[in-house]
């Protein structure tokens, strides 16, 4: 086991841990620009085939590189940030200084969260003590290692402590807790409920990502367009894979709009290859037997219930699609079971979110239609409205807050000289 | 209707694990279709089901392949039923001891005979064909609201065939509670060390009401030849870390028999007229009349002996609600297709347990509304 990544069994080794760390944040400034190129040498380590069973390692690699960073860098902490320099605001000027150690609470079923929410803190100059779930244990070991190899002078490993224990541990959680300076919970109502209520510093900063689910939405323009059908179809299928549907970036339900005399059939027909195609290119190594009962369970209740229902399924769990119509919110499946509704005007289920829906990926024809469905996803709680295919795209904002900066205290100097 | 009563009539007058298991599954194949078109002619919504499913149901090959429906539907409340409600005689209900959701099971005439006659056919193959006292460590069955009973109330019937005289040794105590009529019970033991017995109870009340309060006084009964047939799962005494050894050894003591007298098996008010008894080897056989399929989570086919997965139990017996094949919520493991060394034809199995309740997970686990400021 790296020693980033540690069993820890004891309050102790918490706070030892802690008191490096924050040795670490006061001995040396870093500045973005110093981070990033860490960060950019390690996204080119993860380039091997080895790693590419890993859920999500794509998204890691283009998350990591400069090119994705330094703009988001730039939006967040000021033109001059990315060389740790003051950035010019009026008569005054502002720079980012870290707000020390950031403890990181990932949720447990996206394996490279840790490391996703792990590298924000580390941009704002801060060190990040991660509680590491036992479910994603071995892939953050393994990419956690690549890191070191690409960071010889250990300007991040030394800010970096990965803490595996079990969640019901009540008296490392409560350690970690007062331990830090900031923290980023990530996860479903149950965790993010319990971590939120841990005894953290007054001073402690902390954002919170909870749950969500996301929805995807087609017009029947572009639905209709047949030249166009495999492609959306492929970017729904990939968006649907990734994560096991398990994100909240996931979608759960596809609302198509009615076209007067044009039937859905044919371009399910193609949603369909797309979901077998993206079966066997990412075929699922494991499943609860949970998870198996409640597909199955879906897919029964769903076609008894309304004889208009229709579904399409495979012998094995591996996908569900669950066709019929109407403009409510159904409840997530997950499991890769997607519910395909159709509505007469997308802007019907658009108008009963309730604050729940994250991300709306939108199929789009008519560029008048979506500012129109954006416009009001937004004042309906949606922070994320992104093409199919691009749900799960790490950027920031995300949950309609920023990543680095929250993280980051902004400190302004109005100059006496002047 | 007619003709599909026959054939079940007749693979039911069958002895119950003599077959060999090719002859068997082609059998009940042939059946289960004739029933699957019988249910799709009088359910509309389980026609779709069928008609989404797949594999064709008339070209398949297997039990396997047969459309089965998942456990959960059957808490559907008015419950799902093949016939007008003029002809539902008694409605089954569970005792979700786990979902909290009964499940509902109707039954008709013809279903509530063969379900009789069924669990009948299975116990004679286990306990003998005899008469006997009959010792029910529960309180007298009563019917619920609309002729309903209750899985415990269903079990105490099931036996009855093989009773002489029934006796309740338990009762109610002020509270509500349920207590243990050591009067009853004495008078009942009185004189009969010598008798062939037969004792039921739900595993969790024959532990907590009868072996506990035994126990604790050191009374034995004195009954050597009491035959105690229990089930109800083992959820509630796992909870108590008690385990099946030393149930049996404890159950065993009280009646001063011995532990191969204790029969355990598996029943569910949604399969209800197949019981799964555990045989001398510890496994479970599946009779002429039923058929069990053991699934791997992850393909949802068939696993092979060794391998464990969720248990798929199917029966020719019901024609009044979908029970033919229901996707359970246990586990089980798969100890051969065939050859138990008990003599019993056909797949032999042992349960390990429930499927915990499934939840969505992750961060994209969202249940709960939230209040939107616009």
């Amino acid at each position: 086991m790296s020693a980033l990544t540690q069993i820890v069994n004891s309050p102790a080794e918490i706070s030892s841990a802690a008191v490096k760390l924050r040795e670490a944040v006061l001995d040396e400034e870093v500045s973005p620009n110093e981070v990033i190129s860490v960060l950019d040498a390690w996204a080119k380590s993860l380039d091997v085939r080895e790693l590419d069973d890993v859920p999500g390692i794509v998204f890691l690699r283009m998350w990591l590189r400069r090119g994705t960073l330094e703009p988001i860098v730039v939006r967040e902490l000021g033109a001059n940030s990315l060389n740790g320099g003051w950035t010019e605001y009026g008569r005054a000027e502002c720079k980012a200084f870290p707000v020390g150690v950031v403890g990181h609470w990932p949720a447990s079923n996206i394996e490279i969260q840790p490391l996703l929410s792990m590298t924000c803190a580390l941009l704002g100059g801060n060190a990040a003590l991660v509680r590491i779930p036992s479910g994603v244990l071995e892939p953050t070991q393994r990419l956690i290692g690549k890191l070191v190899q690409s960071d010889p002078g250990q300007l991040l490993t030394r800010r970096i402590f990965m803490a595996a224990f079990d969640h019901c541990r009540q008296d490392l959680q409560e350690v970690m807790a007062q331990a830090v300076d900031g923290g980023m919970i990530w996860g479903g109502k149950e965790a993010v409920m319990r971590i939120r209520a841990l005894p953290f510093p007054h001073w402690a900063r902390v954002i919170v990502f909870g749950p969500r689910l996301s929805v995807a939405a087609m017009d029947a323009d572009a639905w209709g367009d047949r030249a166009e059908q495999e492609s959306w179809c492929r970017r729904l299928a990939r968006d649907v894979w990734q994560f096991d549907q398990q994100a909240c970036s996931s979608p759960q339900v596809l609302f198509l709009e009615r076209e007067n005399g044009q039937s859905t059939a044919q371009f399910l027909s193609v949603l369909r290859r797309a979901f077998e195609t993206e079966n066997q290119a990412h075929p699922r190594r494991a499943v609860s037997a949970a998870l198996t009962s409640a597909i199955c369970q879906a897919r029964a209740s769903w076609l008894l219930n309304d004889t208009a229902n229709q579904a399409t399924f495979p012998k094995t769990p591996d996908w569900t699609l669950l066709i019929g119509s109407g403009s409510d919110l159904p409840e997530p499946v997950q499991g890769k079971t997607l519910m395909v509704l159709e509505v007469n005007d997308l802007l019907d289920p658009v108008s009963k979110f309730d604050g729940n829906v994250q991300t709306l990926g939108l199929g789009i024809a008519n560029p008048e239609k979506e500012r129109e469905l954006a416009l009001l996803a937004g004042k309906r709680g949606v922070d994320r409205i992104v093409k199919l295919g691009r749900m799960h795209v790490f950027v920031p904002p995300w949950d309609g807050a920023d990543l680095i900066r929250p993280m980051v205290r902004m400190v302004r100097h109005v100059s006496s000289t002047s | 209707m007619h003709e599909l009563d026959d054939e079940i009539g007749c693979v039911l007058s069958m002895p119950p694990y003599a077959q060999p298991p090719d002859q068997r599954h082609d059998h009940l194949l042939k059946i289960l279709k004739h029933e699957l078109k019988y249910a799709c002619q009088q359910h509309v919504g389980y026609k779709n089901y069928v008609q989404h499913w797949p594999v064709n149901y008339q070209s398949a090959r297997q039990i396997a392949d047969l459309p089965y429906l998942p456990v959960g539907i059957l808490k559907a409340n008015p419950p799902l039923s093949f016939v007008a409600a003029d002809e539902i005689k008694r409605t089954l209900t569970s005792s979700a001891t786990t979902s909290q959701v009964p499940s509902r099971v109707a039954l008709d005439l013809p279903t509530m005979r063969r379900m009789t006659k069924g669990t009948a056919t299975i116990l004679r193959d286990f306990i003998g064909p005899a008469r006997r006292p009959y010792l029910v460590v529960d309180t007298p069955v009563r019917m619920g609201d609309g002729n309903s009973l209750g899985a415990r109330g269903a079990a105490i019937q099931g036996l009855q065939p093989f009773a002489k005289e029934t006796t309740y040794c338990l009762g109610l105590d002020d509270h509500g509670d349920l207590t243990l009529d050591r009067d009853r019970l004495n008078k009942f033991a009185a004189d009969r060390q010598d008798t062939e017995l037969l004792v039921y109870g739900f595993t969790f009340i024959l532990w907590n009401h009868l072996v506990k309060p035994l126990k604790d006084g050191g009374i034995c009964l004195n009954l050597p030849k009491a035959r105690i047939v229990h089930s109800g799962g083992w959820k509630r005494l796992q909870d108590e870390a008690v385990e099946k050894t030393e149930f049996n050894q404890e159950l065993a003591g009280v009646f001063g028999c011995s532990p191969d007298r204790i029969i355990d098996f598996y029943g569910m008010v949604e399969s209800v007229g197949v019981i799964y008894p555990d045989c001398p080897e510890g496994n479970k056989h599946a009779p002429a009349f039923g058929d069990v399929v053991v699934r791997n989570p992850l393909s949802l086919e068939p696993v092979v002996p060794g391998e464990s997965g969720i248990v798929q139990v199917c029966s020719i017996l019901p024609t009044s609600f979908p029970g033919h094949l229901i996707l359970t919520e246990d586990v089980a493991e798969v100890i051969a297709d065939d050859g138990c060394p008990c003599g019993r034809r056909g797949i032999s199995f042992r349960f390990r347990g429930r499927i915990p309740k499934a939840e969505l997970r992750g961060c994209g686990n969202l249940q709960i509304k939230r209040s939107l400021v616009n």
